[in-house]
């Protein structure tokens, strides 16, 4: 699996970018201010409440979506 | 046009770079290679190598030492190093203003501007460095003097931006020079070339004056190995760092965590407000700067005017004309007749079109712009109409700040009163301006019930702050101060002193303890 939970945001902004727009639109936001927001996709996650279930299915769509 | 060869070959910039450094000595390192792109074509500018945990250690130990030795220099003689500066840079102005330009985007007049707000402040540091001051104070006790005094701090983390990739170092780094303190620079990993090329136009003033090598540090490395590890470092009493309300949240817990000091330059979402009693021509020349300057990506770009309802279709037509000749402006900042350049990457591209589809969403109304420009001139894909949207304050993308050309038209009604409640009703508290010639909403946008932001402007936008007063802002931009007035007091440890020159031992407050 290419994407972990433990990735940073600023290694999935760079290698991933339409992370950008999937999780904006979960509400999770990435980029601010231009740069990216520091700390672990699991870590923006939990901010905005989702639970470990819910971070898990991210991860997998995420991979889905890197590997289309 | 500029030679960008030229301007590369003079800076020192070659197609792969060392990323740390510590004054005159450049290392090689083993991380990671990554590229610098431009925003103007998307293509790639120079290789940087960045650095590792190792170096990043390496480079706090010579930090640590050199400070040892930094702070025993006299104050007016670390002026004198940094005055030196501040003419490598005039010689510079150019070159690096040109580089600026062409890593973030900004337009060439901007980007010498930046270079300018460099020199301006050594120039502020070189006058701070005979006037670091503290107070005599009267001591209740006899033959005993009270007094304080300011000392040099230690290490000043310092974490920039991509919008002013070397101004905000210069901000920091020449204050905390003359304090004593010494620098470690960490550079946003978008601008990376811009801090190696000024990190080499002062190594020449560094070896003249034998400054000591760890003085001034840059370390380019990515949040993964100066990241969390480097704002919980217990070796850094004083941690600037200028970006989002989201990353300054969490460097105030980090650093908060270990009770270390903090300077915040975070988000604005800043307002002109424009009443009955304005000037309109004016109040339209100097907003439009404030929306479509830097391509709406200044921590002070205006975000929101607020319009009163007698006036709001006069400012909305005069602002759409100013748009439409801008319209025609828009391409590679290198050119001198551009007045709006490309955003920064896809992804703001990607945010500016998020923000224009939520405001329609939550029942705003585009007035002007928002396309994303395509053809010849434009092959990045960086390149955006600026956009007019009317609003309405509460809607949810209105209160979050949206770093690209989006500018929220607001209208209201009745008095002052009124606008100032919209004004600060955002999270983010920075700048703000009030357009009046009526003396009464003037005094009040600036009084205690006004404004509540760091900077309050009459007459001339929320963009465009002198180096001469404290830049800063208030509720979640952080509440920082840094560049000028008594900013440089936060670089400094400052010392309560009590001497007595008697032969008795009175204690304070009168208290007997006979032994």
């Amino acid at each position: 699996m290419a994407i972990e939970k433990d990735i940073t945001i600023e290694d999935l902004v760079e290698e991933y970018p339409f992370s950008v727009k999937y999780l904006a639109d979960k509400n999770i936001k990435c980029i601010a201010c231009g740069e990216p927001i520091w700390g672990t996709l699991e870590e923006a996650c939990k901010e905005k409440n989702f639970s470990d279930k819910e971070i898990s299915e991210i991860v997998n769509e995420l991979n889905k979506l890197a590997n289309k | 046009m500029v030679n960008i060869k030229e301007v590369l070959n003079k800076l020192g910039i070659t197609d792969i770079n060392q990323g740390v450094s510590t004054g005159a000595d450049w290392f090689d390192t083993n991380g990671k290679l990554t590229s610098s792109i431009s925003p103007i074509d998307g293509k790639e500018i120079a290789k940087v190598k960045n650095g590792t945990l190792d170096d990043y250690e390496m480079v706090m130990k010579k930090a640590q030492s050199a400070f040892k030795e930094w702070r025993l220099v006299p104050a007016p003689i670390r002026g004198e190093v940094v005055r030196q500066i501040g003419l490598e840079l005039r010689k510079y102005k150019e070159e690096l203003g040109a580089l600026v330009t062409l890593e973030m985007g900004k337009i060439y007049q901007e980007g010498m501007g930046e270079v300018q707000e460099m020199i301006d402040i050594c120039d502020f540091a070189v006058g701070q460095s005979r006037l670091i001051n503290g107070s005599s104070l009267q001591s209740e006790r006899p033959q005993h003097r009270l007094f304080e005094q300011y000392q040099p701090l230690g290490i000043v983390g310092i974490v920039t931006s991509y919008n002013f990739p070397v101004a905000v170092w210069a901000w920091n780094t020449a204050l905390a020079a003359i304090a004593g303190d010494v620098v470690v620079w960490k550079p946003s990993s978008k601008t990376p070339l811009t801090a190696i090329a000024t990190q080499k136009i002062i190594s020449d003033v560094l070896k003249r004056n034998n400054v000591p090598e760890g003085v001034f540090n840059l370390v380019i490395a990515k949040s993964s190995v100066m990241g969390d590890n480097f704002l919980s470092d217990n070796r850094i009493p004083l941690m600037s760092v200028t970006g989002s309300t989201a990353v300054g949240k969490r460097v105030g817990g980090i650093v908060g965590k270990r009770l270390g000091k903090t300077i915040l330059e975070l988000g604005g979402n800043n307002a002109v407000i424009i009443t009955p009693k304005a000037d309109i021509q004016m109040a339209v020349m100097s907003t439009v700067f404030g929306t479509v300057g830097t391509a709406g990506q200044r921590c002070t770009s205006t975000r929101r005017v607020i319009i009163h309802e007698d006036v709001y279709d006069q400012v909305r037509d005069k602002f759409i004309a100013a748009y439409k000749g801008i319209r025609n402006k828009i391409g590679n900042p290198l050119d001198e007749n551009t007045l709006v350049g490309p955003v920064i990457d896809a992804n703001s591209v990607a945010l500016f079109k998020n923000a224009i589809e939520k405001v329609q969403e939550e029942g705003g109304k585009i007035l002007f712009g928002g396309e994303v420009l395509e053809g010849e001139g434009f092959e990045s894909g960086n390149y955006v109409v600026p956009c007019i949207a009317e609003a309405e304050n509460h809607y949810k993308i209105v209160q979050d700040e949206t770093f690209a050309p989006i500018v929220y038209f607001i209208k209201y009604s009745g008095d002052i009163n009124n606008a100032i409640a919209i004004n600060n009703d955002v999270p983010q508290g920075l700048s703000s301006a009030c357009f009046t010639l009526d003396v009464r909403e003037a005094e009040t946008f600036v009084s205690a019930v006004g404004s509540d932001c760091g900077i309050a402007n009459v007459n001339l936008g929320t963009s465009g702050a002198e180096i001469g007063g404290a830049f800063g802002g208030e509720k979640d931009t952080g509440g920082g101060r840094e560049s000028g007035s008594d900013a440089w007091k936060i670089y400094m440890r400052r010392q309560t002193n009590t001497v007595n020159f008697g032969s008795e031992l009175p204690l304070a407050q009168g208290i007997k303890f006979d032994i």
